[in-house]
């Protein structure tokens, strides 16, 4: 093995958050506002203010109206129609009472919230119990510089590719900088897991979510859990593959056969996996092409209603991004045909209400923990059906999980890190640049998205089709020590794309044991609900190198909603 | 990944602002620091979320999104 000659960069910190988008941002500025003195250091891989996920997709924030909703009744409508049982009540109570309170936070941060003349806020009604308000993507813009004024530093450019474990509990990190190679060994008292879902990189706007976090929280040896929960699939325009939301109930087949009318009813919380089970089904049955068919559907008779339009909410940064993006989807739409496209986002790091992992100081904020949290249930990946809940899932997690790191930063003695282990990680980090030849990153990513991406192997799933692919997925792990970087861009993508294949694998097994289908979750070969069996969450841990799989009771006697019978 | 988007890139309109490198999330984009310019380095990467086109001040980036390059892999042929 060459010995790598590159820069070394030791530093410490009581807090250290990796990732910087609006989990992280949301984690700092709570940090510092607890304890002006406490360092907080946010290691970003790309830049932070412009990564992440917050500033790319809808911008809206949930919002309830404490004058016509009780919390607790958002939370039994929520249990019964969308979590199925599945998802901890408490947590999910505790994220619907701090909605207003967040929402002032992100006010307070600079975050441009809307408001009608009459200092209400202006938001959407997306049922009878929930609204939706817009943020403009300068979300994280606001946020960033928030932060630095309230003292959090920030790296850009240096991703974190390992965690440091030291006396039962975490001790810090290590990584490299993506420009020149840097190697960084970071000593913190509190680490918090900023760093997203696993996207799998087959739709555009999702495409940072590169589950690297979750590997190395894998390799440190903590605990996940609703592994099976993450996969999403959103209907796309075949040519452009520009998402259409709300247009599930017009979607047409050969035969002119409207094939989802009845799939959603409203107040239904939003596109069920069904609808994406029967477009597999037509098909499959050769009554394919799927067409929709927007002028049938009051949302979307004006065409990207949410978006393009100024009636709603005032959002010039995001208005130009969207009008770019449609005026050259628009130059390809031919036609409405439609197609599945993979949204893959795994997030499973367990977390328990602190959003502590079983790693002693280790938290996990954000899309990396949405379902390891349960806070949701049987949900794919964030909003989890539940439209509004993304950015504020993850200014929860920050919010909850800062305070409870400044405590522990207050309370104890640096951690020193171990050098043997620091030497085993940079070996690791450093290796696909040391191999004489080898593979590109990129086949091991586009074998791995051939197997995921397919709604019947992630969304529609059955044992047969499960087992197929994991046997094509072994022979691409057999590929994994070939990987071949010849610069660090290449090197981070060797890294992402062993990442992709743990998450790939990770998910394939838990589906394979939850012999159900609940929620989200939806299996050809177990169409039913199973209360007696499988209220329960499926946890994975690295035991040894082994991916180990256990079983854990959800406390459904503890919840104030429970299942008829 | 499979794309081959073209990025135009007017280098007389550019004041070296910056916008395009930090915007990018994907790190396509490099710094010249020495010529305050952008380098479209890793364009084999890009997926034309078109951020670094609609960030910059003097309007000097154009994405071209290979549409038909971009897969959704689902397993029937036709639906790419």
């Amino acid at each position: 093995m060459k010995n790598i000659k590159c820069d070394e960069q030791v530093l410490s910190t009581d807090i250290l958050i990796i990732g910087g988008g609006i989990a992280g941002l949301a984690a700092a500025i709570t940090a510092k506002e607890t304890n002006p003195d406490a360092e907080v250091l946010i290691i970003e891989k790309q830049t932070c203010g412009y990564s992440g996920k917050a500033n790319r997709g809808g911008g809206v924030l949930q919002y309830f109206d404490f004058d016509k909703v009780k919390p607790i009744e958002f939370v039994a409508y929520h249990a019964n129609a969308v979590g199925c049982f599945l998802g901890d009540q408490e947590q999910m109570l505790k994220y619907v009472n701090m909605n207003h309170q967040m929402i002032d936070k992100l006010k307070e941060w600079g975050v441009k919230v809307p408001y009608n003349e009459d200092g209400t806020l202006r938001f959407f009604p997306t049922g009878p119990m929930t609204g939706m308000i817009g943020v403009d993507l300068d979300i994280t813009i606001q946020v960033r510089r928030t932060a630095e004024k309230k003292g959090v530093k920030i790296i850009d450019k240096v991703t974190i590719s390992d965690l440091l474990t030291s006396e039962g509990g975490i001790a810090g990190a290590t990584g490299y900088s993506i420009l020149d190679g840097t190697f960084y060994v970071v000593n913190a008292k509190s680490v918090l897991l900023a760093t997203g879902s696993q996207n799998y990189r087959v739709i555009n706007m999702w495409a940072n979510g590169r589950g690297d976090g979750i590997a190395a929280a894998y390799r440190a040896g903590t605990e996940m859990r609703n592994a099976e929960f993450g996969n999403f699939a959103q209907l796309f325009k075949v040519k452009s593959h520009h998402e259409l939301v709300f247009n599930e109930n017009v979607l047409y087949n050969s035969l002119d056969e409207n094939i989802t009318k009845n799939f959603r009813w409203f107040p239904e919380a939003d596109i069920s996996s069904t609808a994406v089970a029967e477009w597999y089904n037509q098909i499959s049955a050769g009554r394919g092409p799927i067409y929709m068919r927007p002028e049938e559907c009051p949302l979307t008779q004006g065409d990207e209603v949410m978006f393009t339009t100024t009636k709603m909410w005032n959002r010039p940064y995001g208005l130009k991004l969207w009008r770019t993006i449609y005026e050259k989807c628009h130059s390809v739409d031919t036609d409405s045909e439609v197609a599945p496209g993979f949204l893959g986002e795994l997030s499973p790091v367990k977390v328990n209400h602190d959003m502590e992992t079983t790693i002693p100081r280790l938290f996990a904020i954000g899309d990396v923990s949405y379902a390891g949290s349960a806070v949701a249930g049987a949900v794919p990946a964030p909003p989890g059906r539940n439209r509004g809940s993304g950015i504020l899932n993850a200014v929860f997690a920050g919010i909850v999980s800062a305070e409870k790191a400044v405590e522990y930063a207050k309370n104890i003695e640096t951690v020193n890190v171990v050098k043997e282990q620091v030497e085993v990680c940079k070996e690791r980090a450093f290796a696909p640049l040391c191999r004489e030849n080898g593979i590109t990153a990129k086949e091991i990513i586009q074998d791995v998205q051939a197997i995921v991406a397919p709604v019947e192997n992630s969304i529609y799933i059955s044992e047969h089709r499960l087992q197929v692919a994991l046997r094509k997925l072994e022979k691409v792990k057999d590929k994994l020590e070939k990987l071949k970087a010849d610069d660090y861009h290449g090197l981070l993508s060797c890294h992402e794309a062993e990442a992709m294949v743990i998450s790939a694998e990770m998910f394939f097994k838990a589906a394979s044991l939850r012999k159900e289908s609940r929620g989200w979750f939806l299996r050809e070969d177990f169409p039913n609900t199973d209360n007696e069996n499988w209220l329960k969450w499926i946890t994975v841990k690295n035991v040894n190198g082994e991916m180990t799989f256990g079983e854990e009771e959800v406390p459904i006697g503890k919840y104030p909603i429970r299942p008829r019978g | 990944m499979n794309m081959n988007n073209v990025i135009n890139f007017d280098k007389e309109k550019c004041v070296g602002c910056k916008l395009c490198y930090k915007s990018c999330f994907i790190d396509v984009i490099r710094w010249d620091e020495e010529n305050k310019k952008p380098i479209f380095k890793y364009i084999e990467d890009c997926v034309h979320c078109n951020y670094c086109e609609v960030v910059c001040t003097k309007g000097c980036i154009k994405v071209v999104p290979d549409f038909k390059g971009e897969l959704l892999h689902q397993t029937f042929d036709a639906y790419k």
